[in-house]
């Protein structure tokens, strides 16, 4: 629609302006890291993060989420809980998570409290400034992103470029009085910081093309690495929990004290955890530490990828971050997997 | 339907479990509109033989425990462990490691031959009698006490967590505590307390127990990733996990 | 607003989490662990099931299971279900009486090919244990368009003679001449005067012509991999076995991944599947 131009001071009143007016969500310094939040004052984003500790995934498919009351003597309401905000500095890897999901909770059958959280919700997209411990971004072509978000932020200089996308987006810069467009130069500085990123933000480097895991993949069914890191597996369930695109969820119910009304609510799952196939009866069908673990990597890699044309791995690394055994880093098992091929 | 009789015990603990109880304060008149509590020392004075369902704190330590668990057992429908002592032995395992007759001179000095100082090797509930349903932690988490109590009284069987603690540490957002350089029981230790202790700036200290199937031998060699000897895990776990700690020696 | 419009705004606000409601209008005790429900929809509208698929049943404050639907859609105002005690969700089926309401989302799934690669051909079913719940959908429908099928052959397997399901209409199915219906049980007792054995055994003195037959397998997972091998050995093609696979379809819209099969959703991909499709599915089997 329109790129416009603000320096930090803009910036900060822009923030400050729309705090006022409506719940704000950031990245913000949390500890020696950064997660995101709810903001009170423009000070406290930081827009040069390198890496929140979950995403924010979190504002689309929360934790747990309640999705049904009952009765126990019959009759059920859905429970939509959409929290209307604008979330701040969304970087590129997981603004293709977010549009990811968007996807998978959307196709075949419509899944409208994700939906209707997802609408109430602005994102405005962020360039990544500060590269992480082990974002390979880069790798998986997610260091940048020209669509899904309502606004793009890129900081050029001092100045920050607003590349404002969708209706959603200009609303949100309305009433803040006049913002100069972007001259042809900055747009050049933006390309040449997008090509740049692309090169920064690899602190691993994937061998194998990305369209090339799924038939990487497909042969490697038996590969003596799935048992070797399993091995060191705590069955923990970090990477899953701490992944932009792991979507997976229980559903349990919860009574009130009355015990004859109650809520309906999805919680977050792993496909890691022990128990996670079980069935009743207690047979287990991934009951193999190992099973789990090449299912984890043959989801992102190949699963996902055939079912909606992209890799379900954006490569933020959160996963290699979090796993205290360290064994959880997808380019190391896809670069081990690639060995000898080709 | 009438409601449920409830009994509430304990044996060698130090009645936390039981005071979490007292403390959910407007919750616990939900509590008796659910259930009828016909014993229970610690609130109340009324002593009762007829009951359902029994909720039993503390880890057996004397040969009359046994006795007068066995007893309870015979007369409850449901037998419900209440907390770490109950559930796993907890920190009164931790008596195991020595001579029991230096254990009884070291703590009760001159009254130490008194008839009813006489001490055993300490026991969780599950291995004097049958145990229903188990409520981990020190103390038990209250939540996780009304979804138990609430699941009973409408006969579902309440499901305790399966995994690690992780998984709520990570849902809270929370700093791996492994990135301070601590050794963390999170990735071993039975989930179902919303990481209390990793959310507070601790590391988790296993009170809960051990996960069905944990990966112990996992467990020695990420000690050394972290320039950890697995002497440093065996400290850790022996607090609440004695049981654990001797059997991988 | 034109009618379309309106239809299409429904669509848009419908929660696929949010069960219907149903009353059950019967049960009966079926074997110590199987109960036989029947319900009918309280919107007063068919379920609209084809045979193999399945429903969510919600107890509300208790939970929700997959639950195979027994009844034949050729049976009309009411569908059954037969449940084991196996969980919180079935051990509350087992407890529930004519009237009780009960949530159900669905039906979910695909179905045995009755309308498609079924007619006109020979039909082999193969049940073991509570396998015969599912299946018995399309043995119904296929009896009651008799006319369009060729030969019908039913082999049921149980593990003893008091875990047999539906015996009064096995009698039924043993008495019609237009169907052959074999059984055998794992272990006998003292009343049971008939074959003993796994149900792998009853496939070999069968005389059936393996490129005019279609095969529809259900019974519990060690048990595929055994039938399977016994219908290659009658030359029967990969593409005329159909198999339907339990898993943990916790949402049955393929969103939850509990019951992924490798990259197959046993909830929509599911949990009907001809063999040759999953037969490089080294989850399936």
């Amino acid at each position: 629609m329109s790129i416009k131009k603000l320096d930090q001071a803009a910036l900060d009143r822009w923030v400050d302006g729309l705090i006022e007016r409506k719940k704000v969500v950031g990245a913000a310094q949390r500890g020696d890291h950064f997660s995101f939040g709810e903001l009170t004052s423009a000070s406290e984003l930081r827009l040069d993060y390198d890496m929140s500790i979950l995403p924010p995934k979190k504002y689309f498919l929360p934790p747990t989420e309640d999705l049904i009351s009952f009765r126990r003597d019959g009759g059920f309401e859905s429970i939509f809980e959409e929290d209307p905000m604008v979330l701040l500095g969304v970087h590129p890897y997981d603004m293709f998570a977010i549009s990811q999901l968007d996807t998978l909770f959307s196709e075949d059958n419509d899944d409208i409290h994700y939906r209707k959280r997802r609408e109430a919700i602005t994102i405005v997209a962020s360039d990544v400034q500060t590269a992480s411990e082990d974002v390979f971004a880069g790798c998986m072509g997610t260091a940048t992103i020209d669509h899904g978000f309502d606004i793009l932020l890129t900081k050029i200089g001092d100045q920050y470029l607003v590349d404002i996308r969708t209706e959603k987006g200009q609303a949100i810069t309305m009433g803040f009085g006049e913002m100069p467009d972007a001259t042809d130069d900055d747009l050049d500085q933006r390309e040449r910081l997008w090509a740049e990123n692309q090169k920064v933000l690899r602190k691993h480097e994937l061998r194998p093309a990305v369209g090339y895991l799924p038939k990487l993949l497909g042969e490697s069914y038996d590969h003596p690495i799935w048992e070797e890191k399993a091995e060191l597996c705590f069955s923990c369930g970090s990477c899953n929990l701490v992944c932009p695109t792991c979507y997976c969820f229980d559903v349990q119910d919860e009574l009130n004290w009355d015990v004859t009304s109650g809520h309906r609510y999805r919680i977050w799952d792993g496909c890691m955890l022990a128990n996670f196939a079980i069935v009743a009866g207690d047979h287990n069908f991934r009951a193999a530490k190992s099973e789990r673990f090449r299912h984890r990597y043959f989801r992102k890699g190949k699963y996902i990828p055939e079912k909606i044309g992209q890799t379900g791995c954006v490569g933020c690394g959160r996963c290699v971050s979090a796993c205290v055994a360290k064994i959880a880093n997808p380019v190391e098992i896809y670069n081990r997997i690639a060995e000898g091929k080709e | 339907m009438s409601k449920p009789r409830v009994a509430i015990f304990d044996f060698a603990c130090c009645e936390g479990c039981q005071l979490q109880i007292v403390n959910m304060e407007e919750e616990i008149l939900d509590l008796i509109n659910l259930v009828d509590v016909v014993e229970w020392r610690e609130a109340m004075s009324e002593q009762n033989t007829e009951y359902d369902i029994a909720l039993v704190e503390g880890s057996i330590t004397r040969p009359e425990d046994e006795e007068r668990i066995k007893e309870i057992r015979g007369r409850a429908k449901i037998l419900v462990a209440l907390g770490a002592c109950a559930v796993i032995g907890g920190v009164n395992k931790l008596k195991n490691r020595f001579d029991l007759e230096d254990v009884r001179r070291y703590v009760y000095h001159d009254d130490a031959d008194m008839p009813h100082l006489q001490t055993a090797q300490t026991k969780a509930l599950h291995e004097v009698v049958d145990v229903d349903y188990k409520i981990p932690g020190c103390p038990i988490d209250r939540k996780e006490f009304s979804y138990v109590v609430k699941c009973l009284a409408v006969g579902k069987k309440p499901e305790i967590p399966s995994y690690s603690v992780c998984v709520e540490c990570k849902m809270k957002e929370n700093v791996c505590r492994f990135e301070y350089n601590e050794v963390c029981l999170g990735p071993i230790t039975r989930a179902g307390c919303g990481a209390r202790c990793p959310s507070n700036g601790f590391w988790c200290f296993g009170c809960r127990g051990l996960v069905d199937d944990p990966n112990v031998n996992a467990a020695k060699d990420v000690m050394e990733k972290y320039g950890k000897t697995i002497d440093d895990l065996k400290h850790r776990l022996a607090l609440f996990n004695t049981d654990e700690e001797r059997a991988h020696a | 607003m034109s009618t379309a419009t309106v239809a299409q705004m429904d669509l848009a606000q419908k929660d696929i989490y949010l069960p219907d409601l149903a009353t059950v209008t019967k049960v009966a005790s079926m074997t110590e662990m199987e109960m036989f429900l029947e319900f009918t929809l309280d919107s007063g509208q068919e379920l609209g099931h084809e045979p193999g698929q399945f429903v969510e049943v919600s107890i509300p404050g208790i939970g929700e299971a997959p639950i195979s639907v027994s009844s034949s859609p050729t049976q009309k105002g009411m569908f059954q279900l037969v449940v084991r005690n196996a969980g919180n969700v079935t051990n509350a089926m087992h407890q529930l009486q004519p009237g009780d309401k009960v949530g159900i989302r669905g039906p979910f799934g695909t179905c045995f090919p009755v309308e498609e690669a079924m007619k006109g051909k020979d039909i082999l079913f193969i049940c073991g244990g509570i396998g015969l719940v599912p299946v018995r959908s399309a043995i119904d429908y296929v009896l009651s368009n008799r006319s369009q099928y060729g030969d019908v052959t039913i082999l049921f397997g149980a593990k003893s003679p008091a875990e047999r399901l539906f015996t009064d209409e096995i009698e039924v199915w043993k008495a019609r001449d237009d169907a052959s219906f074999y059984e055998t049980v794992d272990r006998a007792d003292e009343t049971w005067k008939g074959n003993v054995g796994v149900i792998t055994r009853l496939i070999p003195p069968l005389k059936f012509d393996p490129l005019n037959t279609i095969c529809l397998v259900c019974g519990p997972p060690v048990m595929y991999k055994y039938v399977v091998l016994e219908l290659w050995w009658k030359r029967v093609p990969n593409e005329s076995i159909y198999v339907s696979l339990e898993r943990r379809m916790k949402c049955g819209v393929g969103k939850c991944g509990h019951c992924q099969i490798n990259g197959l959703y046993a909830c929509q991909d599911g949990p009907v599947f001809k063999f040759a499709d999953i037969i490089e599915v080294p989850e399936a089997l």
